[in-house]
C-alpha cells in the first residue's frame, strides 16, 4: 500500500507542477483530467487495500465528478475565449515553477506534526498531497482570468481530497457527499458568473473588473 | 423534535418558492416568517428547560450557545425578511422575487443548520452552503458592481471554506489516529471528550487553518477583501443579514473549534491568534472608517470592526470577555441590521448611496433618518444602549486579564472609527441639503422595524430581561467562559 500510494500521489504532484509550467488552456484542462484521474484511483486502491468499501464509492463517484462533469463545465467556459498564447506579461513559468518547487518544501516543513504522529502506511505520501493543495492555492491566487481562478480553486480541492484520503482514509459519507455537491454548485455558479462578466466585459481578464475599489 | 421542525419550515419554504407560483410568494413568505419565529422559540424554550436537546441520532444538538445563535438569526431574519415585504422594494418584478425569497429562507435554513448539528463535518457543509445560497442574492441587482462583488465573494469564502475543510481533516485525522475510526469522530461533543488526548501539535497546526479558513467567512482582517464589496452590493435585507448574522456565524465555528483546541493545546494558543486578528480588523476598519465615502461601505467597515472586538472578547477570555462577546454579537446584529435596512431607504430616496450627495436626511426623511442617526449612535458605543455595555464587557476583560497593550490599541482604534462615523453622521443628518425629490411619508410598516431594533438595543443596554443573564453565562459556560 506504501509504495502504491506514494507513487500515485508522486505522479499527481508531477503533474501538477506540469500544470504550472503550461500556459495553453486545452492543455491545462487535460493535465487537471489527468491529475483527477489519478486521484480517484489513489482512492480506489487505498480503499481496497485497507477494506474501506465506502472509499471505492467516493473514488468512482470523485472520478464522474473531477474527470468528466467538471472538465466538461469548464471547457464550455472557455469556449467562446480567445486562447492566450504565450506566457502572460510579466510572469513567467520559470518562477511560477521555482515558487511551486518552494512550496513542495514548504509543504514538508508545516504538515511535519501530522507525519511525525502518522503511524498509517500512507503517511509518507501525506505532504506530497498537501503541497498539491498549496501550488493550487498559489494557482488560484496567481490567476490572471477566471478562468485561471477555477482551475487553480479545484487544484486545490483535488489536493485537499488526497490528503483526506491518505490521512484518514475519506471521511464520513455524510461529509464526503457534501463537499462533492459544494464543488459542483460552485462551479455551476461561477459559469453563471463567467456567462455575465462575458456579456457585459466581452473578456475573462480580471484587469477588467475593477469597479469596487476604494 | 422541535430542532427537525425548525430546520424544515425555511427548508421547505425554499422549495416552495422556487417551485410555486409568484402570485402567492409574497404570503408565503411572511407566513415562513412567522412559523420559523414560533419554532425558534419552541427550541429556546427547550434548551432552557433541559440544558441541551438533540434529535436526528444526536446530529442535532442545541446547547445554550445554539440557542442564542439560533435567537439571533431569527430575529434578524425577521427584521429584514419584514423590509423585504415592503411594497415596490427595489421595484423588481414578481418572478424576481419569488426567486429572492426563495434564497432568502434557504440563506436562513444554512445558518440554522450550521448553529444545530453536532457533526462539525456537516457544520463545515452547511457553512459552505451560506455562501453559495446568497450568492445569487448579492448578485440581485445584476449590476457591474454587484457581478464583481458576488465573484470575489464567492471565489474568496470558497478558498477560505476550503482551508477550513483542511483544519477539519487535520482534527479528524487526530481523532482517528489516537481513537481508530469511529461513526461520531466528527462530533463536537465526542470530539471534546477525547481533546485531553489529542495530539496538542497536529491540534494546534488544524486550528491555525480553522480559524484562517471559518475567520474569513467572518470577515477578520486580513481576509476581509470581500466583505465590504459583497456587503455593499446586496439589497439592504441580504446586507442585514450578512452582516447581522453571517458573520457571527463564521465565528460560531471557529469557537467549535477553539473549545477543543484550549483542552488539547492549552487556552493560550487560540486566545493569542485571536487577540491578533481582532487587533488587525480593528486597524483595517479605523484606517477605512477615518473617512468613509459611502453609507454601505462605511457599514460593511464597521462590521469589520466589531467582528474584531468580538475575537478581542473571546481572546481576552474570562466570564466577562466570553459572556461580552456573545451579548456582543447580539447588539451588533440588531444595530448593524437596522442601519442596513435604513440604508436601503435612503439609497432609494436619493438615488445613491454615496455619503457627499446625502444631505438633510432627518428632515427630508423623519423616520428613516432619525432612526439611521439613533442606531447609528447606538453602534458607535454610545450610552443607554447595548453595544456600550458589551464593549465595556470586553475591555473591561482585556485590562483585568493583563492584556494592557491589547486593549489600550484597541481603544485608540475604536476612538478613531467613532470620530469618522460621527463626522459622516453629522453631515447626512443635518447639514442642510437641497429639498429631496420625495418626502418621506411616515408609516407603521416603516417605523416597526427599527423601533424593535432600538427597543431591544435599549433593553440590552439598560434594563437586562430577565433571563438574558442567565442565558448568557450559559452560553459562555459552554465555551468554558
Amino acid at each position: 500500500m506504501t509504495v502504491a500510494s506514494n507513487l500515485l500521489t508522486f505522479f499527481a504532484l508531477a503533474i501538477t507542477l506540469l500544470l504550472v509550467w503550461r500556459r495553453s488552456w486545452p492543455g491545462r484542462l487535460r493535465l487537471f483530467v489527468a491529475q483527477s484521474v489519478l486521484l480517484a484511483l489513489l482512492a480506489a486502491v487505498v480503499g481496497m487495500l485497507a477494506g474501506k468499501r465506502e472509499l471505492v464509492v467516493v473514488a468512482l463517484v470523485f472520478l464522474a465528478l473531477k474527470g468528466w462533469i467538471i472538465p466538461r463545465v469548464l471547457a464550455r467556459m472557455a469556449s467562446g475565449t480567445p486562447a492566450r498564447s504565450g506566457v502572460a506579461p510579466g510572469q513567467s513559468s520559470g518562477i511560477a515553477l521555482l515558487a511551486a518547487g518552494t512550496l513542495v518544501v514548504a509543504a514538508y516543513v508545516i504538515i511535519l506534526p501530522v507525519t511525525a504522529s502518522a503511524t498509517l502506511p500512507t503517511a509518507d505520501a501525506i505532504p506530497l498531497a498537501f503541497a498539491m493543495a498549496l501550488i493550487g492555492l498559489f494557482v488560484c491566487v496567481t490567476g490572471r482570468d477566471v478562468l485561471g481562478h477555477v482551475l487553480g480553486f479545484l487544484v486545490f480541492e483535488n489536493g485537499i481530497f488526497g490528503l483526506a484520503v491518505l490521512a484518514t482514509y475519506g471521511l464520513p459519507g455524510l461529509v464526503e457527499a457534501g463537499v462533492f455537491l459544494d464543488v459542483l454548485v460552485i462551479v455551476l455558479l461561477l459559469e453563471g458568473v463567467v456567462m455575465q462578466i462575458r456579456q457585459e466585459h466581452d473578456s475573462l481578464a480580471l484587469d477588467r473588473l475593477r469597479e469596487l475599489r476604494e | 423534535m422541535t430542532l427537525v421542525v425548525l430546520l424544515l419550515v425555511p427548508l421547505i419554504a425554499a422549495a416552495l418558492l422556487a417551485w410555486g407560483p409568484a402570485r402567492t410568494a409574497r404570503n408565503l413568505h411572511a407566513t415562513t416568517l412567522a412559523a420559523m419565529l414560533g419554532a425558534v422559540l419552541l427550541v429556546i424554550a427547550d434548551v432552557t428547560r433541559d440544558g441541551a436537546v438533540i434529535a436526528l441520532d444526536g446530529l442535532l444538538r442545541a446547547d445554550p450557545l445554539s440557542a442564542w445563535m439560533v435567537g439571533l438569526i431569527a430575529v434578524v431574519a425577521t427584521l429584514a425578511g419584514a423590509e423585504a415585504l415592503a411594497p415596490g422594494h427595489g421595484n423588481v418584478d414578481g418572478e424576481a422575487m419569488r426567486r429572492f425569497y426563495a434564497l432568502f429562507h434557504l440563506f436562513v435554513f444554512t445558518m440554522l443548520l450550521a448553529v444545530t448539528t453536532d457533526d462539525l463535518g456537516l457544520m463545515w457543509v452547511a457553512v459552505e452552503g451560506t455562501t453559495l445560497a446568497s450568492v445569487f442574492l448579492v448578485n440581485f441587482h445584476r449590476t457591474r458592481a454587484s457581478l464583481e462583488a458576488a465573484y470575489k465573494y464567492l471565489l474568496i469564502c470558497s478558498v477560505g471554506i476550503a482551508l477550513a475543510f483542511i483544519g477539519t481533516v487535520l482534527v479528524y485525522f487526530a481523532d482517528v489516529q489516537q481513537f481508530g475510526a469511529e461513526a461520531h469522530a466528527l462530533r463536537w461533543t465526542t470530539l471534546l471528550r477525547w481533546a485531553p488526548q489529542l495530539p496538542p501539535r497536529v491540534v494546534e497546526l488544524a486550528f491555525v487553518f480553522l480559524l484562517v479558513g471559518y475567520g474569513t467567512k467572518a470577515g477578520l482582517a486580513p481576509m476581509h477583501t470581500w466583505l465590504p464589496d459583497a456587503h455593499s452590493e446586496a439589497p439592504a435585507p441580504i446586507s442585514a443579514l450578512m452582516s447581522g448574522v453571517l458573520l457571527s456565524v463564521g465565528l460560531y465555528a471557529v469557537l467549535r473549534f477553539k473549545t477543543v483546541a484550549d483542552v488539547a493545546a492549552g487556552p493560550d494558543f487560540a486566545a493569542r491568534l485571536l487577540v491578533l486578528l481582532g487587533l488587525a480588523s480593528l486597524a483595517v476598519a479605523a484606517a477605512f472608517l477615518w473617512s468613509p465615502t459611502n453609507v454601505k461601505r462605511m457599514l460593511a467597515y464597521s462590521s469589520v470592526e466589531h467582528v474584531g472586538l468580538v475575537a478581542l472578547g473571546l481572546g481576552f477570555g474570562g466570564a466577562w470577555g466570553v459572556a461580552g462577546a456573545l451579548l456582543h454579537i447580539g447588539n451588533h446584529a440588531l444595530a448593524k441590521s437596522t442601519l442596513f435596512i435604513l440604508s436601503g431607504r435612503i439609497r432609494d430616496a436619493f438615488g445613491t448611496a454615496d455619503i457627499l450627495p446625502v444631505r438633510g436626511l432627518v428632515r427630508a426623511m423623519p423616520v428613516t433618518g432619525r432612526g439611521f442617526a439613533l442606531a447609528l449612535l447606538a453602534l458607535l458605543g454610545l450610552p443607554p444602549f447595548g453595544l456600550f455595555v458589551s464593549e465595556l464587557m470586553i475591555l473591561g476583560a482585556g485590562f483585568r486579564g493583563g492584556w494592557w497593550l491589547a486593549s489600550a490599541l484597541a481603544l485608540v482604534l475604536l476612538l478613531m472609527a467613532f470620530a469618522g462615523m460621527l463626522r459622516a453622521l453629522h453631515h447626512m443628518a443635518y447639514e442642510p441639503g437641497p429639498p429631496a425629490a420625495r418626502r418621506e411619508a411616515p408609516s407603521w410598516a416603516g417605523a416597526a422595524p427599527v423601533a424593535v431594533g432600538l427597543g431591544l438595543l435599549l433593553l440590552t443596554g439598560m434594563a437586562w430581561p430577565p433571563g438574558l443573564a442567565t442565558a448568557l453565562a450559559r452560553a459562555a459556560a459552554v465555551l468554558g467562559g
